[in-house]
Parts: structure tokens; sequence; C-alpha cells
């Protein structure tokens, strides 16, 4: 059996004494797409945050494609990671926030070239024909002189996923990527989210409270709530017949809403 | 009371114009050593470790609690107690230097405060360096508000050098001070300092307006 793209180990994450993700075992294998969802405060956000290492983890061990990410070995023991480790194997992963995050005092263009010149140190014109098929690609080739203050909020989800594949990253993380849109907008980003996840070519994480979506695109969907995955399961079978009685409860509540 | 020509022409302006070049000098080096002394304050007081970042915290309250003149008398009467004794110019330019430090220091924080947590994580998720986020993502976004808030720093130090008559630095003040008391005949230099200082702070405030511009533009679209 191949070592799973991803995986967490007993993954232990605290705010002081609140435990946020608790001895957490969870992996997702190479190309598999796995849709997280939970109440608010369940931590299906920060499963994302600390695999992307913007948040320290207190215990346990993360690893991708088998190699520990906030660890590292020396000597045959495991110790806590140099920074070039952690940018080293962190260059697979790419995330797209809640927020867009676009860098605001650049161009939809220069906000895709700049990770890939300055941190992979890509040729410009080689990351400019790069980025401008990812445009293409997510539709907004015309687009690529606008700043983001220019743009619609669907149309910067879509420059930030444009920017984060700039970097070829191999797992895609993405943050409730349509919570923050207008209604009208989500579905031009979820489109390209789609076919993202059709084409086998990312291993991806999504957190999203669109539940239809998820339903459709995921290989696999984990229902966390109270910092622990509660349960787990295929799309049909976990929406078909949930047996935890918070993810009833859970889903008659947000399936009621839509 | 009258006012006389042949003094002004003759006297007054041409002691003054010498005097107005150490009063450029100390406004400019002032300015400079606050913005070298602002960011390090400002670095020492965001410092993950506490002792530090308690020291900074305490020395810039401090350092704004105080009067400039006093500080200004302590650097010049008491720094020579320890053994170091500095030309009064310099004196003065290093009391002015560290006053703005400390409120220099503030613009910094609020500057690097006002980008927002997601654009620090933005950079981290597309694996810039610690050094390439400064320098690409958060410094370009701090500079537009904080420059204009520095450059009013630069009029107000510029405003601020006529202390340092007080210890007998020969800029623009002290110059028309000695003059009235030399002729007796203080209307003539003290008009024309005043003027001085109306006519460089108009022209700089104007020259602070116009690289407020120019950063915007060339930063910011």
């Amino acid at each position: 059996m191949s070592e799973p793209k991803i995986r967490f180990d007993k993954v232990l994450k605290a705010y002081g004494p609140l435990k946020v993700l608790e001895d957490l075992d969870f992996h997702v294998d190479a190309s598999e797409v796995v849709t997280i969802i939970g109440p608010s405060g369940s931590g299906k956000t920060t499963v994302l945050r600390v695999l992307m290492t913007l948040e320290p983890i207190q215990g346990g061990v993360m690893y991708v494609d088998g190699e520990p990410l906030n660890m590292m070995m020396s000597d045959g023991q495991l110790v806590p990671a140099s920074k070039a480790h952690v940018r080293r194997i962190r260059d697979k992963i790419g995330m797209v926030f809640q927020s867009f995050n676009l860098f605001p005092h650049m161009t939809a263009l220069e906000n895709c070239i700049e990770a890939p010149i300055h941190s992979k140190g890509m040729a410009k014109s080689k990351a400019i024909d790069e980025s401008m098929d990812l445009l293409a690609m997510v539709g907004l080739a015309d687009k690529r002189d606008h700043y983001p203050s220019q743009l619609s909020g669907g149309q910067q989800q879509r420059v930030a996923i444009a920017r984060a594949l700039a970097m070829r990253p191999e797992i895609l993380l993405f943050d409730e990527p349509t919570s923050a849109l207008d209604p009208e907008m989500v579905g031009e980003v979820l489109s390209v989210i789609r076919r993202l996840a059709e084409s086998g070519d990312y291993t991806i994480l999504l957190v999203t409270h669109q539940m239809g979506f998820a339903r459709d695109v995921s290989d696999r969907v984990c229902f966390f709530d109270g910092g622990r995955m509660v349960e787990q399961g295929k799309p049909e079978a976990l929406f078909g017949h949930p047996r935890n009685e918070r993810l009833k409860q859970f889903l008659s509540k947000v399936l009621e809403a839509v | 009371m009258e006012w006389r020509w042949d003094f002004t022409f003759d006297v007054v302006l041409p002691r003054l114009w010498e005097a107005a070049g150490i009063t450029v000098y100390a406004t400019f080096a002032s300015f400079f050593l606050a913005l070298i002394g602002g960011l390090v304050l400002m670095l020492l007081k965001t410092a993950k470790n506490p002792v530090v970042s308690g020291i900074a915290t305490e020395l810039i309250e401090l350092i704004r609690a105080t009067p400039l003149l006093v500080l200004i008398f302590f650097l010049f009467f008491v720094l020579p107690e320890f053994g170091l004794t500095l030309p009064p110019l310099a004196t003065g330019i290093l009391a002015i230097a560290i006053y703005n430090s400390a409120l220099m220091a503030e613009v910094y924080r609020a500057g690097l405060q006002a980008v927002p947590k997601g654009q620090w994580e933005a950079a981290i998720a597309l694996n810039l360096s610690t050094y390439k986020t400064f320098r690409r993502i958060i410094i370009p976004q701090t500079l537009p508000p904080i420059v204009p808030a520095l450059g009013n720093y630069l009029i107000a130090i510029f405003k601020e050098t006529p202390l340092l008559s007080f210890v007998a630095v020969a800029e623009m003040m002290h110059a028309a001070k000695l003059i009235g008391s030399e002729y007796y005949r203080f209307t003539e230099a003290v008009t024309i300092a005043g003027l001085f200082f109306l006519v460089m702070s108009l022209v700089s405030a104007q020259l602070v307006r116009q690289v407020e511009t120019y950063v915007k533009r060339s930063i910011q679209h």
C-alpha cells in the first residue's frame, strides 16, 4: 500500500486550554478530493491552516508524501523542522482563502507571477506565459492588468486560484472559497474548482458549506465536530445514510436552509 | 517702531542665511536618524522576547512623556558627566532624533498593523521567504499610509530646531537673538527668522505632498 499524499498523525492544535484539533489521525490519498464539513468551531478550517503552516501545532506530525512537514529527520530522529525544510515541503501545497487575500498593489497577472519568480526563481517570461495560461483557464485573461479592487469577488477568487496554481502545487487547499461571495458569483468559482477536481491532477482538500457541490465533486466527505473527525465516507453514504447523531442534526440544519 | 532696510540687508539677511544652513542641516540629520531610530524601536517593541519588548515600550513612553527641551538639556549637561562630550550641534541633533524616534516608532507600528493578516498568510501559502514577504508584499503596502505621517514629522522637526538655541547652536533663532542683543534691535532679525521658517515650512509641506503623490502612484495603483 503506497504512502498517502497527506497524513496527520495524532495532530494536536490548541489555543491555551482550548483544543481545536485533538489527536487527529487523518489521511488523503494522491489525486483524492476530500471535503471537510462541520459546524463552526469544529476545527475544519484549522486542518487546512495547520497543513499550510499558517499556525503551529502543539503535538503530532503531519506528513506530505511520507515526509514530515512540521518535523524533520536528523540522525534518525524526528526533530522540529527548520525553516528551509518547511519551505521545501510547503512548496507542494497551495491554498485558496475565503477572503481571497490577493495583493492589492499588484495586477491580476502580477499577483500570479510574484511567487513563481520570487520563490521558485522562475524566469519572468516563462512565469508570464504560464500565468497567462492559468488566467485564461479561469476565464480572466482579459483582466490581466486589472487590480484586485477593480474586480468582482468572483473574479478575485478566480485570480487567487490561478495564483495558487502558478506555483504548480500538488496539493490544493480551499478554505470556504465561496463563503465571502455574493450568491450570483458562487457558480463561476465552483465551476473552476470542479474542473480542477475532475482533472485528477491535484490532491484537493476543501472546506465548504456548499453541500450539493461537496456531494458532486468529492471522493470522500469528512464530518468534523469539536476538534475530532466524527464520521467520514463516500458522499452518497455520508449524506444519504448518516450514522452519527451530531451529523444528522448538522445535515438537517444545513439542508433545511437550502 | 521703525523698520530699517539697510540693517536688514547688511546685517540680518547675511547672518541669518548662514544660520539657515545649520537649521536645514540639523533638520535633515535629525530626521534621518529618527527614521532609523524609529524603525529600530518599533522592531524592539514588537520583538518576541517579552523583556526586550517591555523595555522598548517603557523607553518609548519615557521619551514621549519628556519635553524635548528637557531632553536636550539632559543630553547636553548630563552626558558629559558620563565622559561623553559631544559638540552642541551633535547633541541637539541626537536629542531631536531620539525624541522623534519614539514618535515615529508608533507610525511604523500603525503602518504595519494596517496590513491585513491575510496578506502574510497568502505570502506563506505562496512560499515566499520572510525577506521577500517584507520587501515585495508588506513594505509596499505599508509605505503609502506612513509616508505622509513621516513627512509631517519632517516639518515638525524643522520647527523644533529653534530649541537648539538654548544650547547655543548657531541655528536661525540663535542668530536672530545674537543680532538682537548686539545691536539692540530685535524687530528685523526675529521677523526675518520667522519669515524664513514660514517660507521653508510651506516649501517642505509642498515637497512632502509631492513625495506622497509619487509614492502613491509608484507603489499603489
